[in-house]
């Protein structure tokens, strides 16, 4: 095999197809940055998932004096003796692992350190937040079922499942997610096309030199070969975009709303997805490519 | 070397056979003429030799094999054994002449230092010395085809198919590739050569094969082109 032939033709065959071989560049790159931003936003849903998992709680508020809550309407806040009540019936339920007591001046704590609006966090007093029991569950699936039966209980004004609220925002990034995997997908089967005709118009320009090629018993692969690279080389190059951008994502996106994400996407993650997107676009190159010739290039 | 046996073919599409239950046996080292008329079936017959066209019914046998147990990779071991000449030369127009010859080589990945030591030698055979950095375009078509004749030839295949290689060239011209070809015959190559070109067939004398409605009408040795007219 004589590699520098194969290459010569190779690269006369992109630069006579300039335009199309652009347009094959910029599809796979497009495709394939939305595929791997789609796989890194699924690696992030999972990895909070888990972290998430095992912290959730169920936040039980308790009434404070003068709740506007309709179930603390016109009672009195519990006293101690009735709060331990409370949380001995709470821990006695099979499927509580925990429940810690959360008093004004904590909660007012942890308002101070989560809250970053300052007009918000002048205006409110400790008094103003309830009291809470923060309760622990064995498995989290089982909070419709612990949130009912505490529900009826003297004195909570309402039930918080953190896990509803996660739930939101991880449908949101699973939305986000398929969106991207969907246009990657489109943009996969554009390319696809795309691929077909560059390699048929490069079959046909180069119709005379394969017929030959033909006729002096030059091999299938070594007739093949030529197109297949050049498919090979504009996904390569479309990859290396991809990969930028990308990396770019990473850097503008993903570092940017790293705040409100417990686990940063690490950058071995970043990589493994470079590779994927890569090896994928190649492939899809190489098949689009065969295809093609079996059809315009008859051996 | 070419064994046809009971061999018809019939393209998709039409009714009458391209070529219908002809069987025939050309020899090693011998040269023979394909006469007749347009569509009575010559260029099948080349087809199916090279083994771009598959036969309906019967055998084909080219240097020792049988085609129909060629399986397809093989295909082109078949074809470097075969050297091709057609009427309308086809060069690459972007390629001198040594570059075309040498593309014969390059292509079946022959070693650069072979390829610089056998096209010179080639191309001195078919008399072109002195014209292998023209282009094709720069050449008579008698001087073109030599260059087809020279690249056919550069494998030293023992096999040469000549598809009315004299179609686009005056008579006169056409003697200088007859020689060549007669040339390229002595050296043990079989050649088989298509053709229209009466006066040609009679000079040379040589074995003729005529076919009518893709049947063998006549298998003569040393030959003349229309005898029975």
């Amino acid at each position: 095999m004589r590699a520098n032939f194969i290459f010569s033709e190779v690269w006369i065959g992109l630069r006579r197809n300039l335009t199309m071989t652009i347009a094959v560049i910029v599809t796979v790159a497009v495709g394939m940055a939305l595929l791997g931003i789609g796989l890194m936003i699924n690696s992030q849903v999972s990895s909070m998932t888990s972290y998430w998992t095992d912290k959730v709680e169920l936040s039980v508020f308790l009434c404070k004096k003068d709740d506007v809550f309709p179930s603390c309407k016109s009672k009195p806040p519990l006293n101690d003796e009735q709060k331990a009540a409370l949380k001995q019936t709470i821990a006695g339920m099979p499927e509580v692992e925990r429940v810690d007591f959360e008093d004004q001046a904590q909660a007012y704590k942890n308002f101070q350190e989560q809250q970053g609006n300052s007009l918000l966090l002048s205006v409110v007093q400790p008094d103003d937040l309830p009291e809470s029991f923060r309760v622990k569950l064995k498995d989290p699936n089982n909070a419709t079922a612990v949130t009912e039966s505490i529900t009826g209980q003297a004195g909570v004004s309402n039930i918080v499942n953190q896990r509803q609220i996660l739930d939101t925002y991880f449908g949101f990034l699973g939305k986000l997610r398929n969106m991207a995997l969907g246009v990657a997908i489109l943009m996969v089967f554009a390319a696809t096309l795309l691929i077909g005709n560059t390699v048929r118009l490069s079959a046909y320009n180069r119709r005379r030199e394969t017929g030959i090629m033909r006729l002096v018993g030059a091999s299938n692969i070594y007739i093949q070969l030529p197109f297949v690279m050049e498919g090979v080389i504009a996904g390569l190059i479309g990859g290396v975009f991809a990969a930028v951008l990308l990396i770019v994502t990473k850097i503008l996106l993903f570092e940017g709303i790293q705040t409100y994400m417990a686990i940063p996407l690490g950058w071995n993650t970043v990589a493994g997805v470079i590779t994927f997107t890569m090896a994928v676009g190649v492939v899809i190159c190489v098949l689009a490519s065969f295809i093609t010739l079996r059809r315009y290039l008859r051996v | 070397m070419i064994h046809f046996d009971n061999v018809s073919k019939v393209y998709a599409n039409q009714n009458r056979p391209a070529l219908d239950h002809v069987s025939v046996d050309v020899d090693k080292g011998e040269f023979v003429f394909l006469v007749g008329p347009s569509g009575s079936g010559k260029s099948t017959f080349l087809r199916l030799v090279l083994k771009e066209e598959r036969p309906n019914s019967g055998a084909i046998h080219v240097a020792g094999k049988d085609l129909s147990r060629l399986s397809n990779f093989k295909v082109p071991h078949l074809r470097r054994r075969i050297g091709c000449v057609f009427q309308d030369f086809r060069l690459l127009p972007n390629k001198n002449v040594y570059e075309n010859v040498a593309f014969a080589l390059e292509v079946i990945g022959k070693p650069r230092r072979f390829i610089r030591k056998v096209v010179p030698e080639v191309i001195e055979l078919v008399g072109l010395e002195g014209k292998a950095h023209r282009m094709p375009d720069e050449l008579s078509g008698g001087e073109q085809q030599r260059v087809a004749m020279a690249r056919a030839f550069v494998n030293r295949p023992m096999i040469l198919l000549a598809d009315e290689p004299t179609g686009n060239i005056d008579p006169a011209t056409s003697i200088g590739i007859m020689k060549v070809l007669d040339r390229i015959n002595r050296t043990g190559t079989t050649v088989l050569m298509a053709t229209h070109d009466a006066a040609i067939v009679d000079s040379m004398r040589k074995r003729v094969v005529e076919l009518e409605d893709g049947k063998i009408v006549r298998d003569q040795s040393r030959g003349v082109y229309g005898q029975a007219y």
